[in-house]
């Protein structure tokens, strides 16, 4: 059978190909699914890997000694947050301070979010040129963030003990920020009225990379203003959404982890065998968490294409039924000179093969040219199993509706295909 | 099988001249079952054909020379009785083994040529020698050879539909010769042809005869058939008539 194949597979192939160009336009009626079926794959696989790629880039951007500590889990939860969840007191200054002087950790700071007011309503923030946004994050923290990457400074400086100590109304801003309200003059030194309150600019911080193409919205990462803890409490008093970033020592973070968590339990009065009431997270936890979402993405990815394929070969039976039927005396002829029934099924199933493959192959290029105009919507990357998964899917798909009309083919009678009209 | 050692064993005729014997067959019944009645399109038919011989298989439609003739050439097996072709006993054959028989053993001429439209003269002919799983070099040049032998050596691009009538019954012949078989088996190789064509392939088949080929045409007509050594009449199922005009 091997020897077979190896002998005559050149010759299906090239006669394949001769019938497909024979019948152009029905070849590639019958192919169509399968080429959707393929750049639906190729599409949706890129875009699940690019997204990946692109969350992973961001969060490594924070650092990848990072260790992010959050009352409670801040990333996709289902439904309502549980009674003990809800009931967890707000991690504190106090516990950043305690962190940071633990042997294994470097430094670690406490982040609090002031965006919303009491009252649950945004901050304004109105700036000498008249505008005014409520969507900027506003965040308080202490002198220590200067040592961490969670921001980088690309002018000014960072605010000082001093300055942090006293309150004093300064703040540094994201790019996004500096695109909105000082688009042609350096905005270090001029003020910006943050809730009422006017904030002198001391530190401009670097673009981050953005998720999502352009647009600003929530998911504006630069679209934020950093100032001293205390100014921030100014402007909203009792604040508690606070989550702490502590970086742990080169090569310590496994250790850091848990010594973390071992001074966490004990400040927050975790009895022993209780789970945690605090969620920690690092960049590869976060990281994991994402793709494992992804990764559900991607299954219903492979039945929604399966779907496509499974039309696109119902579409090749059908018509290597009729190829079959069209073909008898061919094959009686074939049969009369001394091909077996494997050589015929051979044939025909080679044929079904190439003509899925080559929709295979039309497919992963459509796909491809696809993914290329979806790079400036969303992050795109064509992992390289996705061109060869929907190769041989697609030639898989011919062989395995192939397999019936061969059948057909190779067991007609050659008495009869000989006669037949 | 007792085959193997072969062409010893149709033994009536004797050590001498069963060295020779191409084809026998022996007591060769075909029956179809046609509702609840048996339609017996061939009854007890024997004969030997030697190698080398011309012989011609006449009879009118429904007389049953169809059916021998697709036995003789493996495309068929028969109901009841032994068929021995070049020492192979053909009665009890598998499809496969069938398909290997009508490879090597048999070279088909029909009468509507039966070339495949698609596919060029050389193609056509090295048909047979790709199931025989000749590599592409060999089989070309062999190819290339059989069409000159039919003087068709200019034509081998030419698809089907590109040679007149008389021509592509001349690759058909190139086709059926290609892989050297036992023998060269016609049906009706005349039928399509006007009478100066048909005229022309009765001469080709007596060069090849006159080269060693063994040939036998199945006819309804009778001049063709007059061409051959031998004619074997058949009506009703039976051999009425087998008799030696050369």
């Amino acid at each position: 059978m091997l020897k077979f194949l190896g002998s005559s597979f050149y010759e299906n192939l090239m006669m394949a190909l001769d019938t497909m160009r024979a019948n152009k336009l029905r070849s590639f009626l019958t192919i169509f699914g399968v080429v959707v079926g393929v750049i639906t794959v190729m599409l949706i696989s890129s875009i699940i890997s690019g997204i990946n790629v692109a969350v992973e880039k961001q969060v490594e951007s924070f650092g990848t000694r990072s260790i992010f500590l959050f009352k409670f889990n801040p990333g996709f939860t289902h439904g309502r947050r549980s009674q003990e969840e809800r009931m967890r007191k707000a991690l504190t200054v106090d516990d950043a301070e305690a962190i940071k002087n633990l042997a294994s950790i470097e430094t670690a700071v406490p982040i609090l979010d002031v965006s919303n007011n009491l009252f649950g309503a945004a901050t304004m923030v109105t700036g000498k040129n008249g505008k005014t946004s409520t969507a900027v994050k506003l965040q308080g923290t202490l002198p220590e963030i200067e040592k961490t990457t969670v921001q980088i400074l690309v002018d000014g400086r960072w605010f000082s003990k001093s300055e942090s100590d006293a309150n004093s109304d300064v703040c540094l801003i994201g790019s996004s920020v500096v695109d909105s309200y000082f688009s042609y003059k350096s905005p270090i030194g001029e003020t910006l009225e943050i809730g009422g309150t006017e904030f002198r600019i001391i530190g401009v911080l670097e673009k981050r990379e953005q998720l999502f193409g352009g647009g600003g919205g929530n998911t504006d990462q630069s679209n934020v203003i950093y100032m001293p803890m205390g100014a921030a409490l100014k402007l909203k008093p009792y604040a508690d959404s606070l989550f702490i970033l502590a970086v742990a020592n080169e090569g310590m973070l496994e250790k850091a982890k848990d010594d973390v968590q071992d001074l966490l339990r004990v400040r927050r009065q975790v009895e022993f065998g209780q789970p945690n009431n605090f969620e920690m997270e690092t960049a590869a936890s976060i990281i994991d968490q994402f793709q494992s979402i992804t990764a559900g993405v991607a299954i219903a990815m492979v039945v929604i294409s399966s779907i496509g394929l499974m039309i696109g070969g119902i579409g090749v039976m059908n018509i290597m039924l009729v190829s079959v039927t069209e073909r008898t005396r061919e094959i009686g002829i074939r049969k009369a000179v001394g091909a077996k029934k494997s050589d015929i099924l051979m044939q025909f199933l080679i044929e079904a093969a190439t003509l899925t493959g080559f929709g295979g192959l039309l497919g992963l290029f459509l796909g491809w040219l696809l993914t290329l105009l979806v790079k400036f919507v969303l992050p795109s990357y064509v992992p390289w199993w996705a061109p060869v998964a929907g190769f041989f899917a697609s030639v898989g798909i011919g062989i395995i509706f192939g397999l019936w009309p061969a059948w057909k083919a190779a067991r007609l009678d050659p008495i009869e295909a000989l006669r037949y009209e | 099988m007792e085959n193997q050692n072969g062409v010893s064993e149709p033994d009536q005729n004797g050590a001498a001249t069963a060295s020779k014997t191409l084809i026998s067959m022996q007591n060769i019944w075909k029956t179809y079952q046609m509702g609840v009645e048996e339609l017996h399109a061939l009854r007890d038919v024997s004969f030997h054909v030697e190698k080398g011989e011309y012989l011609a298989i006449i009879g009118p439609s429904g007389s049953g020379k169809s059916t021998l003739m697709n036995l003789i050439g493996c495309l068929d097996s028969p109901s009841k009785g032994d068929y021995w072709i070049n020492g192979n006993l053909v009665s009890e054959m598998t499809d496969d083994e069938l398909a290997r028989i009508r490879n090597k053993e048999i070279g088909f001429v029909f009468q509507t040529f039966n070339l495949l439209a698609r596919a060029t003269a050389l193609h056509n002919v090295e048909l047979p020698l790709i199931y025989a799983g000749m590599r592409a070099g060999e089989r070309n040049e062999k190819a290339q050879a059989a069409l000159a032998s039919v003087e068709l050596g200019d034509r081998v691009t030419h698809r089907p539909n590109e040679l007149s009538g008389g021509q592509r019954q001349r690759v058909a012949i190139a086709r059926a010769l290609v892989n050297h078989p036992s023998i060269l088996l016609a049906d009706e190789p005349t039928g399509a042809l006007d009478s100066k064509t048909s005229a022309e392939i009765m001469t080709l088949f007596e060069k090849l005869h006159s080269e060693g080929n063994t040939i036998i045409v199945v006819t309804h007509e009778h001049d063709v058939a007059d061409r051959a050594h031998r004619i074997i009449s058949i009506r009703d199922g039976q051999i009425e008539k087998d008799e030696r005009i050369k």
